[in-house]
Order: structure tokens, then C-alpha cells, then sequence
């Protein structure tokens, strides 16, 4: 366990060292200027060129990366070009939202998912699969951003059920959790469908039934312990792309999160800021992944993580 | 059924009811497109942080509705050309930290924009000021390097506390003014609690980046009022809309289409006189804007007080036909241009319209849409034929020599489509000398005229002002420039005139 956790760690910081490289550069090389899109058209010369060098800018793209990287090497990210605030507090003011949407969406796909997929594949080419599996259809060819608006049209404008948008308490959590989750669960429940439809075929499913276990028993207990492992894997990975924030959903619903930032800090050129997001979202890959891997060897006792094992 | 999905359904039952509760708020909220970044004024450059300020902090001189410079917390008086004296108002306010405005606080906050180590932004506007000195707590001297009689518009700094800026206050968030609104709270991005500082009446301020959810949310009285960054077809919707009402104002921001005067094809007058008579700005405006536009013929609209009131190219696609084909052009050989904008929807959609209309008459546009910052390098290293953008907040008519002197190219100048003038260079030259501001206004008309006949840009249309009030809010009042003055005076239908909000948290 102990070199396995240390390799993952070595890995880590290989990948974020690497992803802070390839971000820094790359959003330099895109065309524009952070100095433009903050004072716009109407700005003087001098003005220009005195927010250029105040920001840095007016500096050697290498000389950037140094600064930017022994920044890094005492945890500080930097600071925002356009609001001066450090990045690490936008990140902060973020990450709440973040997680509040990621673990209620995945919350909303789990409870449509299992139950779904788990009908799917006990009621298999019967009505009840077609039907699971239409909505999963559904589900992955949905848009959230069309969704979106729809759910509010529904439940906020016709029912007043919920509110509109933004971050204002539980209500205002459903809808974009379900916007959120639905495309989740949909992917969700054909990999338990698949999964547990492999499981069902096995041995110990029949002598299981044969023993004269009860068939609820048989698929909860049994069939759906050994159909987690590439449920987990996926969940993993979904995870990872849900606390990385969910661009689309955070806009529609005005939802303050990491993607948003993002993508408010990408058209407005704020460099560190946007590396602040990308290395964050890399960060929560690599922690849900390396979580993933450790809850392999809970949900199947025959994984070993420790190769001396 | 599993425990599990019981307690879903329980907890979605909770959270529903939660929802179904009546949300009595006694606050006024308002939807922002974009939210403020920075309250500190010596930095905000953004359009939000900037009318915001406005809220929070006071300025020496504001402007009257045809843009001169009038009083604002202090009036000016012309000792030599060169040197002008302030006097603050007898109640030129108070510090939300209760304590008077004076002059050491002016003082102070220019000699701070103007430190060269503060690297403000808007140090170079402020670059004619050779020294200033406090006279006593109301009174104050400018002394300029070279005469200018503009000089009162550029003094729309927002003053801040001397104290609070010799100790390095954190005024990007928490702002210390002596506005007609204090900063209550900033909970969270997107989000920012103002109260009025006359009766106490709570304001929210509220990022809403859709415009569809910006809307619903109106519809839904999650928000009580909407100012500009709403499609027309919205607006359309709204006004059919029984609960809310629609404002709309003459609004000042100027939008063009600019050619590159280096470019072998838009370089050509002929070129650009026929698509100026072939785009039919009246039929776009009534149509696709709904009618929140008006013609523009020059760069300053007809209030203000140096527009020259030069009448639009008229819609003549005859003319635009013959003018090209005297240039060996036809439907079966048409000229072909490329036309570039940003990626807003509204901008791609009028664009299109444009390209539909100059299609008419034998003129093939391939149209590009690119996101701002990399539009607007484009735009700035001439990398265009011709484009269309627009001039935000202009105030003095000296911008003709940053947009048309033939030494304005970019990056010293705003110059992007390299017009070269010597006429429009002297004139410029003469208004900068002139020291009265009717005999600058005579030379910029002369300029403007030049303009109206080379083309360099073809002015398109002023852009109105709309906001949209819900059911619960009287009195806000539009504001031609687009900002928020207009909170100072909106009330909620429930609280008679007169009377104190009791108001005490932002929810």
C-alpha cells in the first residue's frame, strides 16, 4: 500500500508539474491580450502600457514561467489580472459550490442509475430493458444546456417549485443537479446493466438461486457486489469531471463554481487564474483516480495494491 | 423499496416544500450580465466595477446631458489657463467610516493615480496635471502642464479616504466611498449587497450571465430590474409581458463599421461610399433591434455638445451598384471582403443582416467570428478588411486624434484602420491649441465633416438604453451612458414615499 501510494504521489506530481507547463504556454500562445480585454477600445497608449507592466506582462514569456513557478513552489498561485484578488482565495470562494454540485449530481445519477440498470439487466429484452435503455438514450443525447432551461421553465416558471437560478439555499440545488446528473446516470446505468449482465451469467449466480436464496438477495447481495468494479472505475473518472466543474450547467444556472471561473478567467485572458483552474481540475483527477484504485482493493478483497503482497 | 431511494424521495419532498415557501424579501435585487471585478477605482477598468463605483464614491465633476463637464461635489474656477481652482461643495458628503470629505482625501487620490509606482491604468488620462496642492479643507489647485479647456471632464476620479490610502486599504473589497450607497456585504462571486445610505434600503446585486435565465428570473421576481445585455427578442417578449415594464432611453455608445485604409480593396472611397449606401441601418434597427437604435451619422450623438448633427448615407443600393460598377464590379464578378466581429450572438446576427443587405448588391462577404481578445488583436494589428465594434462612454471629442491622427497607429493610438489626413491632422492640431471650447467644437464639426467624406468608419447607429422593472420596484430612471444612478431614486411599491427601510439584512 505504502509504494503504492508513493508511486501514484510521484506520478501526481509528474502530471500537475506537467499540465502547469503545457497550460502556462498555451494560453500565452492564443491570440489576445489580457491588457485589451480589460481596458478595451476607449483606452489610452500610456494607459495600456502601464497596466502591462504593472501585471507583468511587458516581461520575457521565460522569465513568466520562472516567476510563475517559484510562485507555484511556495503554494502561490499568483494573482487575478483583472480583479488583483490572489488566486488561491477565488479558488476558495469556488471549490464550496464545486463540491455541493458534483456530489449532488452524482447523488441524482446513482439513485436513477442502479435501480435502472439493475432492471435493465434482470427484465433483459423485455419491455422494461427497452425502456431503461431508451431513457439512457435520452439522457446521453440530451444537452444540458437545453435541459437546463427546460427544467426551469417546468419547475421554476410553471410550477414555482424552484428557484431560477443561482446558489440560494437547497431548492436552488435540484435543478442543476439533475441537469447535472441525468447525462451521468445515463452512461451510469448501461455500465450496470452491462456489468451485472455479466455477473449473472456466472457460476456462483446459479448456485446461488439453486441454494434457494432470494432472488432480491441474489442480485444485491451476489450478482451486484461483483458488478461494481468498472462501476467504480467510471464513477471515478465521472467524479473527477464533475468537482472539475461542470461549465456548461454552472452557466445556465449561474452556479459560482470552478467552471465557471474558468471560463469567465478564459475570455477575459486572466492567465493565472485559469492556471489556478486547470491545475485544480488536474488535482481532482489524479486524487479521485488514486481514491478509485484504493476502492478497488475494498469492493474486491483479490486486488492487492502492494505488488509484495 | 430500498432505504436509499426512500430517502431520495424524502429529502426531494423536503427540498420541494422548501421551495413552495413564500420568499417575502424586502430587498431590491437587480440582474448583472457581468459582475463587478474590482471596487477599487484607482483599478477597475471593467464597465460593472466602474458604474458601481459610481454608487460607492464621489467625483469632483460629472457631466450634463449633452456631456459637458458641470460640478460634481465641487465646482472650478479658471485662475490662468494653467491653473484651476476647486471648491468642495459646503456638504460635499461624508465617508461611509463617517468622516468629511475635504480636500487632503482629493488630493490624495490624484496624487496616488498619478504615482508612476501605482501603475494605475487611468494614470495617462490624468498626464496634463503638472502639480496640485491642498489651499484649505474645501479648496484646491490644479496646475497643468499645457492649457486644455477640457480639463474639468478628465477629473472623474472617485475619491477615496487620505488616511485609508497612506495605510494601504484593501478597497477592491472593501470599498470605503462617500457615495449614495455603501458595500454591505459580498458573500460570494457573483453576488454584492448595497444599501442605500438615505433610508437604508438593501440592493442585491446579482450575476445572471444568461439572458433567457436573466429574464425567467425577472418573470419569476427572483429579480426586480434589467438593464441592456437583453436580445430584442427578449425585449420584444417583455414588453408583452403584463407584470413588468419596459424602459427605453437614448443611449451614446456609437457603433461603426471600420475599414483598414491599407487594405488594396477597402482603401478605395468608391468602396466604401457603396456599402454605405447599401446598408439599410433604418431597416435593421426597426427589425432587428426593435427599435432601440438611432442613426448615427457621426460619432457623437445630436445631445451632445460637440456633434456636428451630419445626416446618415442614405439607403440607396442603386447608387451602391453603380458605384461599384464603376469599379469594374457586378453580380457576375462581385467583390468579395472579409468581414470580422466578435462572438457575441447579437453581433454575428446583425453582421449576417449586413451581409445579406451588401449581397444585394454584388458585395460577397465572408463573414468571421472570433472570441474578444483575439478579435480585437486582429483589429489592432490591422489584420482586417473591415470589421464593426463600438465606441463605449466617450465624453470629450478629443478621441478624434487617438482614433483619425495619421500618428495615432496602434499601439501608440487607436488608429486601426491607418488613416492618413493632413486636413483632419491640422484641424486636430488647431482644436488641441484652441482655448475655448466653442472654437474646439467648430474644428471637430470640420473634422467630423472630413471624416463624413473620406469614411474611415461608417457610422451605424447610437444604441439605446432599456431596462425592464418588475412588479414590486417604481421610479428607476435609464441613464444615457448605461449606469446605475438610476438606484439612487427606484423604490419598492410597498414602502410609501418618505419613509426609512427597516431593512437590516441583505436576505
Amino acid at each position: 500500500m505504502g509504494r503504492f501510494l508513493l508511486s501514484r504521489l510521484v506520478t501526481a506530481f509528474v502530471s500537475m508539474f506537467g499540465v502547469a507547463c503545457l497550460v502556462f504556454l498555451l494560453i500565452h500562445l492564443v491570440p489576445g491580450d489580457p491588457v485589451d480585454v480589460m481596458l478595451g477600445e476607449s483606452a489610452r497608449p500610456a494607459d495600456r502600457q502601464a497596466l502591462r507592466a504593472s501585471l507583468g506582462l511587458d516581461q520575457p514569456i521565460d522569465t513568466q514561467l520562472l516567476n510563475y513557478f517559484s510562485g507555484l513552489a511556495q503554494f502561490d498561485l499568483g494573482q487575478s489580472l483583472h480583479s488583483k484578488r490572489a488566486v488561491g482565495e477565488l479558488l476558495a470562494e469556488r471549490i464550496p459550490a464545486t463540491l455541493e454540485l458534483a456530489f449532488a449530481a452524482l447523488f441524482v445519477a446513482l439513485i436513477i442509475a442502479v435501480p435502472l440498470g439493475i432492471l435493465a439487466a434482470v427484465e433483459r429484452g423485455k419491455a422494461w430493458d427497452w425502456g431503461a435503455m431508451g431513457f439512457s438514450m435520452l439522457g446521453v443525447s440530451i444537452p444540458n444546456f437545453w435541459l437546463g432551461p427546460m427544467l426551469i421553465l417546468c419547475f421554476s416558471l410553471w410550477l414555482g417549485l424552484t428557484p431560477v437560478s443561482g446558489r440560494d439555499g437547497l431548492t436552488s440545488l435540484i435543478l442543476p443537479a439533475v441537469t447535472l446528473g441525468s447525462g451521468f446516470a445515463a452512461i451510469l446505468a448501461c455500465m450496470v446493466r452491462s456489468s451485472l449482465l455479466e455477473v449473472l451469467g456466472e457460476d456462483f449466480v446459479r448456485t446461488a438461486r439453486a441454494k434457494g436464496v432470494a432472488e432480491f438477495q441474489v442480485i444485491w447481495r451476489h450478482a451486484m457486489r461483483n458488478a461494481w468494479l468498472p462501476v467504480a472505475t467510471l464513477l471515478g473518472l465521472q467524479l473527477g469531471a464533475l468537482l472539475g466543474g461542470a461549465v456548461v450547467t454552472e452557466v445556465v444556472f449561474d452556479w459560482p463554481g470552478i467552471g465557471s471561473l474558468m471560463i469567465e478567467s478564459i475570455q477575459k485572458r486572466d492567465y493565472p487564474v485559469v492556471q489556478g483552474c486547470v491545475l485544480f481540475i488536474s488535482l481532482m483527477y489524479v486524487l479521485v483516480n488514486t481514491l478509485t484504485d484504493l476502492l478497488y482493493g475494498l469492493i474486491d478483497p483479490r486486488i492487492r495494491l502492494d505488488n509484495s503482497k | 423499496m430500498p432505504r436509499g431511494a426512500l430517502l431520495a424521495l424524502l429529502l426531494l419532498s423536503c427540498l420541494l416544500i422548501t421551495g413552495c415557501q413564500d420568499q417575502e424579501r424586502e430587498t431590491i435585487r437587480m440582474g448583472l450580465a457581468n459582475g463587478p471585478l474590482n471596487l477599487d477605482p484607482r483599478f477597475a477598468t471593467d464597465a460593472t466595477s466602474e458604474r458601481v463605483n459610481r454608487l460607492l464614491y464621489q467625483r469632483l465633476v460629472e457631466f450634463d446631458p449633452d456631456s459637458r463637464p458641470r460640478p460634481g461635489i465641487a465646482s472650478w474656477q479658471v485662475i490662468t489657463p494653467t491653473h484651476y481652482r476647486f471648491t468642495l461643495n459646503q456638504h460635499a458628503g461624508n465617508f461611509s467610516h463617517d468622516r468629511e470629505l475635504t480636500s487632503r482625501d482629493v488630493v490624495a487620490t490624484y496624487r496616488q493615480v498619478l504615482n508612476p509606482a501605482l501603475a494605475s491604468p487611468k494614470q495617462a488620462s490624468l498626464e496634463l496635471i503638472a502639480s496640485m496642492e491642498e489651499v484649505d479643507t474645501r479648496h484646491l489647485d490644479f496646475h497643468l502642464k499645457r492649457a486644455d479647456p477640457l480639463f474639468p471632464a478628465y477629473l472623474t476620479l472617485d475619491i477615496l479616504p487620505a488616511e485609508l490610502i497612506e495605510q494601504d486599504h484593501d478597497f477592491a473589497r472593501e470599498p470605503v466611498g462617500s457615495g449614495a450607497f455603501d458595500l454591505l456585504d459580498w458573500p460570494q462571486a457573483g453576488e454584492l449587497h448595497l444599501r442605500r445610505r438615505s433610508d437604508g434600503q438593501i440592493f442585491q446585486l446579482l450575476t445572471v450571465n444568461n439572458p433567457t435565465v436573466r429574464v425567467l428570473k425577472l418573470l419569476r421576481s427572483e429579480i426586480d430590474l434589467l438593464q441592456n445585455d437583453i436580445s430584442p427578442e427578449l425585449i420584444g417578449y417583455l414588453r408583452r409581458q403584463p407584470t413588468v415594464s419596459v424602459e427605453q432611453h437614448p443611449g451614446s455608445n456609437y457603433t461603426y463599421i471600420g475599414f483598414n485604409l491599407q487594405d488594396p480593396l477597402t482603401g478605395k472611397r468608391q468602396i466604401r461610399q457603396a456599402i454605405a449606401h447599401a446598408i439599410d441601418r433604418q431597416a435593421i434597427i426597426h427589425w432587428v433591434m426593435q427599435g432601440a437604435a438611432r442613426q448615427a451619422g457621426s460619432l457623437f450623438p445630436p445631445e451632445h455638445w460637440a456633434s456636428d448633427q451630419l445626416a446618415p448615407y442614405e439607403y440607396n443600393p442603386d447608387k451602391a451598384r453603380a458605384l461599384l460598377g464603376e469599379l469594374g464590379y457586378s453580380d457576375r464578378n462581385p467583390l468579395r471582403l472579409t468581414y470580422k466581429t466578435s462572438s457575441d450572438p447579437f453581433r454575428i446576427r446583425l453582421a449576417t443582416v449586413i451581409q445579406s443587405q451588401l449581397k444585394a448588391v454584388g458585395i460577397e462577404i465572408d463573414l468571421r467570428s472570433y472570441d474578444w481578445g483575439t478579435f480585437f488583436g486582429d483589429i489592432k494589428q490591422g489584420n482586417f478588411q473591415l470589421y464593426s465594434l463600438s465606441w463605449v462612454g466617450i465624453r470629450t471629442p478629443d478621441i478624434y486624434r487617438d482614433i483619425f491622427a495619421s500618428d495615432s497607429l496602434p499601439p501608440s493610438g487607436a488608429n486601426r484602420g491607418r488613416y492618413a489626413s493632413k486636413t483632419v491632422d491640422q484641424l486636430l492640431n488647431r482644436a488641441e491649441q484652441t482655448s475655448s471650447l466653442s472654437a474646439q467644437a467648430e474644428l471637430y464639426h470640420q473634422v467630423a465633416a472630413e471624416l463624413h467624406r473620406d469614411l474611415p468608419y461608417i457610422p451605424l447607429w447610437y444604441e439605446d438604453q432599456l431596462s425592464v422593472q418588475g412588479s414590486r420596484i417604481k421610479g428607476y430612471k435609464l441613464m444615457s451612458d448605461g449606469n446605475y444612478d438610476g438606484l439612487a431614486q427606484v423604490k419598492l411599491k410597498s414602502v410609501p414615499d418618505g419613509s426609512h427601510v427597516q431593512s437590516t439584512t441583505a436576505n
